[in-house]
């Protein structure tokens, strides 16, 4: 029986062994790490990401790569949780000796990877996790936040929803950190701008609640002016199509903040409401610069399909990347983190700066409508207001405030 | 009969197997010296894991309780030492010894309500029971940090480097697991074996069924507690998947993968769980097919387990395996 | 925030029939589960597996079929049936030489099976979401005492009790029905009469798995068809298979009402904290009634 444990022990440890010796560290290659859910419901956005980033990715490379090297990646799945992702992170750091990390969607393990980050002094570009506290209470040097977080989405949406006639609320969402966040930043920053407005009630439902038609019928029975739709990801289409069913949107406005995206229009189909009011950092037929022309030609030219928010995120991702090492000068962990700080790119949304404070991108936001269009076997966005950047940041008071705590 | 001709070649078998041991030990002892940090922190992984799902078996493998939901205990561990340390001033040591108290605690509690039923229904009970408490650290923000979790938990430097954290869990798991070895060899432990075995019977001849698997259930959820902690040495954080029915489920396969009938059954199989999610995922997102493929192959093959499939050639089997199919 | 809500009569009715129009697919999947768990002893986890199937495949072969109602139709006939047909080849091929085992063995293998069944919806259907409209008669709402009810519901509403009959007939009145009733009682002795319990338990590992299948393209309509599915619904589908007795068909109707309607009303009564009430009624049940509300077969 020894004999046998002791052969089993010996085969374990010999693969353990060879799969280590196989990572290889090149050179003339800069390597990057992906944290990401690439598997479940969340990794359609995750793949969104990659697509973007590779595509932009390719096109460094083709052009010589930075300070004389090239950009490769490698992706661990963290199957959105936060054990896999944090042994993906490790894994990565020790044995493939990355120089960056970024990803992922789930906010825990952002700021999970973020902790670490900060202890192995190693960069970490969040991707599309939208955690205020990644940058705000919870930021370090090595945090950089790629996306909107849920301040600056309660920030813009406010300025929005100020401007219609609505008074009588009603807050509904997914009972999580995001929906929560997403629902007191719009509700908070709302209370400012417009303080005559009334909170009727909430309703909160689980995470991938299946059926959202009780829900719908309890709101409607106490008849708002509007309703603020707090859903994360894959809520938002099951909930877009029970309003649908039930005639929700038809008799009370909602205002949903991933309502007008394209992740959530395109698997609707025809099938998505009209009428709904959201916001996007992104749509691929606005703005309509010749920059982003020329992104949504590519990217549909090498994957067969439109480019969504999380696509532009790979794209200027990469981008900032890139530049961050070129202004950095060489392969350097601490150098690219002091580079990326403050740098500012071009991008088919206009510049974009990583804010120096906290490392957050500055993104403007667009509030549009949903509507049928022609051309389009989908929803897309119309009468589309432009809600700039610097208006809607968190205040860095508010963040040293929350730092000192 | 036949255990008298036994006896003495089972001492001969028990020395050998303390050097083995002693030589396996001091090997883990010197790992930081030669293998690479990654590998250093995978190891205490498995230990983590390992003291887990060992805790879990004597529920499930010599108590014969379906322990569904034993993630429960080790997240409430972990999420006690991390509180612990961020909101108080009291010293980590009381922090570290009050993860596994609170864990027994709630066994205590969860282990009243459930011990009245058996097998599935004990089983299913608990996993609603979880879920309940699941739902409150969840929901929690202002107390648990909701799904966020809690992270950069201000663990003392001594044990929250690789090496260090690696030699506290190496440590602490040894003691734990001689802990639990002791308690399973003590009177006790044959008692609970043999209800197991025959509840009625037991019951027959006057033990009380109930309360042995009360203090178990107490036992199991005491030792999660610490894995619950040593968790939060290595990692930092505590977030609610730690309390999730799918890490139950993990945990009660890394048993029956190992082989549930025996003691170090479990701690193989989270080496096999462990290693396998995080080496073969770097090659592949469908990794859960390997291991699927591996449990399948197991459960034709092997339905004893690994180590149980290598006990049954061995001289002194540790125990028998249940009669009750 | 402050907080009120008025709870009016037509809200209680409006929420009590959304509710059952849950109820109606849990019933289903679940009762398929307690039919396995009752004459075959198989905690089979892979159950939810084969509900999200049911959805994939209802929308694969809708969308294949054209966007017409009788390609939904066709589908919701289809679908379920090619369910039944991987679940056969499963059991033939690798259940049937298990029946001995212990139940965590049992537990393991469909841990397994449900894993690998993950990883093929993922290979095949990729991980973007997928929607499918109802039918154009089902589409819309109606008004019931003021309140928008959505018409597909009102469908599942009729569903529930149709499958609710067929399955009582195939229980109470059939041979196999008869057979399989009483092999969960006492396998070896339907065995010593001659009976080949083998087939016994092949048809019904097959009709359980049907019932899965059914409930997953009944419920494609109303959500987007994701990964994860599996996931979501068995916990829930166990959950009331054990609050209603095992093994007991009308055990998981009754389950299956009482998780549904206390999620449907709890949203009304306390809506901040709604997913507190299915899983405090079965910790309830369970307490006052440890084997569950109705006879157990096991």
């Amino acid at each position: 029986m020894r004999k046998g444990l002791a052969m089993f022990v010996a085969v374990v440890v010999s693969v353990m062994f060879l799969v280590s010796s196989v990572s290889s560290f090149a050179a003339d290659e800069i390597k990057v790490g992906i944290i990401d859910t690439y598997s479940g419901p969340p990794s359609s956005y995750a793949l969104d990401v990659l697509d973007g980033f590779k595509l932009a990715l390719n096109k460094i490379n083709a052009d010589g790569g930075v300070v004389g090297k090239k950009i490769v990646f490698v992706t661990r799945d963290d199957k959105f949780k936060v054990d896999l992702g944090l042994t993906a992170a490790k894994e990565l750091i020790m044995r493939e000796n990355v120089t960056i990390l970024m990803g992922t969607i789930n906010s825990a393990v952002s700021l999970a990877v973020s902790d670490l980050a900060k202890k192995e002094k190693i960069p970490f570009l969040v991707t599309y996790g939208k955690s205020s506290n990644i940058t705000g209470a919870k930021g370090h040097k090595y945090v950089f936040s790629m996306n909107e977080n849920t301040e600056m989405i309660g920030k813009a949406a406010a300025i929005g929803l100020a401007k219609r006639p609505f008074v009588n609320y009603w807050i509904a969402g997914d009972d999580y950190e995001y929906g929560h966040a997403i629902a007191d930043a719009v509700w908070n920053h709302l209370k400012k701008i417009k303080p005559d407005v009334q909170l009727m009630g909430q309703s909160w439902w689980k995470v991938g609640e299946p059926d959202f038609t009780p829900y719908i019928t309890s709101i409607l029975s106490s008849k708002p002016d509007a309703v603020i739709v707090a859903t994360g990801g894959a809520g938002c289409i099951p909930f877009l199509k029970a309003a649908k069913n039930t005639g929700f949107t038809s008799k009370v406005p909602i205002y949903m903040h991933t309502g007008t995206e394209l992740s959530t229009l395109r698997p609707l189909g025809l099938d998505a409401p009209e009428g709904v009011i959201g916001t996007s950092n992104y749509y691929f037929y606005y703005p309509e610069t010749p920059e982003n022309k020329i992104f949504v030609e590519e990217f549909k030219k090498a994957y067969g399909r439109y480019p969504s928010f999380g696509s532009l995120i790979g794209l200027y991702t990469a981008n900032f990347i890139a530049k961050a090492f070129e202004k950095a000068g060489k392969v350097d962990s601490e150098k690219f983190a002091e580079a990326l700080s403050g740098l500012t790119i071009d991008s088919p949304v206009g510049k974009l700066t990583v804010r120096e404070f906290d490392n957050q991108v500055m993104l403007p936001m667009f509030m549009g409508v949903t509507k049928k269009a022609p051309g389009f076997d989908f929803l897309i966005a119309t009468d589309i207001v432009t809600i700039p950047a610097d208006e809607l940041m968190p205040s860095i008071e508010n963040i040293k405030t929350i730092r000192e705590k | 009969m036949v255990k008298r001709l036994s006896t003495r070649y089972a001492k001969s078998s028990a020395l050998k197997l303390l050097l083995a041991f002693s030589v396996v030990i001091l090997l883990l002892a010197l790992c930081p010296q030669f293998l690479p940090r990654f590998f250093v922190y995978l190891l205490a992984l498995i230990l983590i894991s390992g003291l887990q799902a060992t805790s879990l078996n004597v529920a499930l493998g010599y108590g014969g309780m379906y322990q569904f939901h034993h993630a429960v205990f080790f997240g409430i561990g972990a999420y006690t030492v991390s509180i612990m340390l961020m909101k108080t001033n009291l010293p980590p040591a009381l922090s570290f010894l009050a993860g596994p108290m609170v864990a027994a605690l709630l066994g205590f509690i969860m282990g009243l309500i459930c011990v009245r039923l058996s097998k599935l229904y004990f089983g299913m009970l608990q996993l609603s029971l979880g879920s309940l408490v699941w739902i409150v650290v969840f929901r929690w923000y202002s107390f648990t940090g909701g799904d966020d979790g809690l992270h950069g938990v201000p663990v003392p430097s001594l044990i929250s480097s690789v090496n260090g954290s690696y030699y506290f869990a190496l440590i602490t798991s040894i003691v734990a697991l001689f802990m639990m070895y002791v308690i399973l060899n003590s009177p006790f432990g044959r008692i609970l074996q043999a209800i197991r075995d025959n509840p009625e019977r037991s019951e027959g001849v006057g033990v009380r069924v109930k309360l042995h698997q009360l203090v178990t259930q107490v036992i199991a959820a005491f030792f999660a507690g610490v894995a619950g902690v040593l968790f939060v040495t290595v990692e930092g954080s505590a977030f609610p998947d730690l309390l999730s029915w799918t890490l139950s489920l993990e945990f009660i396969i890394m048993c029956l993968l190992g082989g549930w009938f025996t003691f170090l059954g479990p701690m193989l199989g989270a080496a096999i769980i462990v290693s396998l999610r995080t080496l073969v995922g770097v090659y592949t997102e469908y990794w859960t097919f390997a291991l699927a493929v591996i449990l399948m192959l197991l459960i034709f093959f092997l339905p004893e387990g690994v180590l149980g499939y290598f006990q049954r050639f061995s001289p002194v089997p540790e125990h028998s395996p249940a009669e009750d199919k | 925030m402050d907080f009120s809500t008025s709870i009016t009569l037509n809200g209680l009715i409006q929420q009590f029939l959304i509710g059952l129009s849950r109820t109606t697919i849990l019933f289903i999947v679940s009762s398929g589960l307690s039919l396995v768990l009752g004459v075959l002893r198989i905690p089979n986890v892979a159950h939810g597996s084969l509900y999200m199937l049911g959805a994939f495949l209802c929308y694969t072969i809708a969308s294949f079929l054209g966007a017409s109602s009788l390609g939904f139709w066709l589908a919701i006939l289809l679908a379920p049936l090619v369910v039944a047909l991987v679940s056969l080849a499963v059991e033939r091929g690798l259940f049937c030489h298990l029946y001995d085992r212990e139940h965590l063995m049992l537990l393991l293998f469909t841990f397994a099976l449900m894993l690998i069944f993950g990883d093929v919806v993922k290979a095949v259907w990729g991980s973007e979401y997928r929607s499918l409209s109802p039918p154009e008669v089902f589409q819309g709402s109606l008004s019931i005492l003021g309140m928008p009810f959505p018409k597909y519901n009102l469908f599942l509403l009729c569903a529930g009790p149709v499958v609710a009959f067929a399955l009582w007939f195939l229980t109470q009145k059939t041979k196999i029905g008869k057979i399989a009733r009483a092999a969960a009682v006492d396998r070896d002795m339907v065995a010593a009469v001659g009976i080949n319990v083998s087939w016994v338990f092949a048809s019904v590992f097959v009709i359980g798995c049907y019932l899965a299948g059914l409930g997953g393209a009944l419920v494609a309509p109303t959500q987007n068809i994701s990964q994860g599915m599996d996931h979501t619904i068995i916990m829930e589908a166990f959950l009331i298979v054990i609050i209603g007795g095992l093994g007991n068909v009308w055990g998981a109707l009754l389950g299956a009402l009482i998780f549904g309607l206390t999620a449907s009303m709890g949203i009304l009564v306390w809506p901040q904290f709604s997913i507190v009430f299915p899983y405090a009624a079965v910790v309830i049940v369970l307490v006052f009634r440890p084997k569950g509300l109705l006879k157990a077969t096991w």
